[in-house]
């Protein structure tokens, strides 16, 4: 059932500032892994074409 | 890839889209949006539950949330608050189906009065019990159109971004919900 509340007091612009907590909202935002990055596939891209060419220039 | 609308440097959210961008490649970024829109989120959640402590943890969830689906945000020419207010009203439907918290409506004496004069009613006692006896019988989005418009004093233009609305369809949608809010006070009035 839904609750009427008449010139309910509403906290100050002061109070609510004060409950302002940003460290902790960052804290609980999960982890991003950066597997959709296209810095993560340029650098496998890379990594992969020097190992090639070394093993190419060593045989 | 981003598919947001592209926007010019003159144009009044130019500075908060790239505040989004920022924030995007680097949550930390974020921070300055969360001040700017924590006092708004909270008092729209606060005004539709009963109690202020689940009111703030209510409005971190929007935030924790807002910051861990940034990626997914688009700017579709609509102010960045269009879509905190979305993830709000989600997280407020979540905290009511989980009976966490009590859906209220805040009240404005002063409103009242003007929904009142809507209705070319005298305003006395009695007929303000019928219509606050009435208010809830609504559907819940017909009484979220009434509380914006009449207890929030928010624009239709506003109405339309947080519901996902024209503006146009916003105004026709409040008015039939004023017409069904009639209908139920004066069924009401007639039973006593």
């Amino acid at each position: 059932m839904i609750k009427c509340l008449i010139d309910r007091v509403t906290p100050s612009k002061e109070a609510i500032k004060n409950r302002q907590n940003f460290e902790a909202i960052l804290s609980k935002v999960p982890k991003k892994y950066s597997f959709n990055s296209p810095w993560f596939y340029g650098a496998i891209g890379i990594s992969s074409v020097l190992v090639i060419t070394i093993l190419i220039s060593n045989l | 890839m981003s598919a947001s609308l592209q926007i010019s440097k003159d144009h009044p959210l130019f500075d908060e889209v790239a505040q989004i961008d920022r924030a995007k490649r680097n949550p930390a970024h974020f921070a300055p949006l969360y001040k700017f829109y924590h006092e708004r989120i909270f008092l729209y959640i606060f005004k539709r539950v009963e109690e202020e402590e689940i009111a703030y943890d209510i409005t971190s969830c929007v935030f924790v949330k807002a910051l861990t689906y940034l990626n997914r945000y688009e700017h579709r020419g609509l102010p960045f608050s269009s879509w905190l207010y979305r993830i709000a009203k989600s997280e407020l439907n979540q905290s009511f189906r989980d009976k966490k918290a009590q859906r209220t409506v805040s009240i404005d004496s002063m409103q009242l009065g003007v929904v009142m004069e809507e209705f070319n009613i005298d305003e006395n006692e009695h007929q303000r019990e019928i219509l606050l006896k009435v208010l809830p019988l609504m559907k819940d989005k017909q009484l979220q159109l009434i509380e914006m418009r009449f207890f929030e004093k928010r624009s239709f233009k506003e109405m339309g971004e947080i519901l996902e609305l024209t503006e146009n369809n916003a105004k026709v949608k409040t008015f039939r919900a004023l017409i069904k809010l009639k209908e139920l006070y004066t069924k009401h009035n007639h039973q006593k």
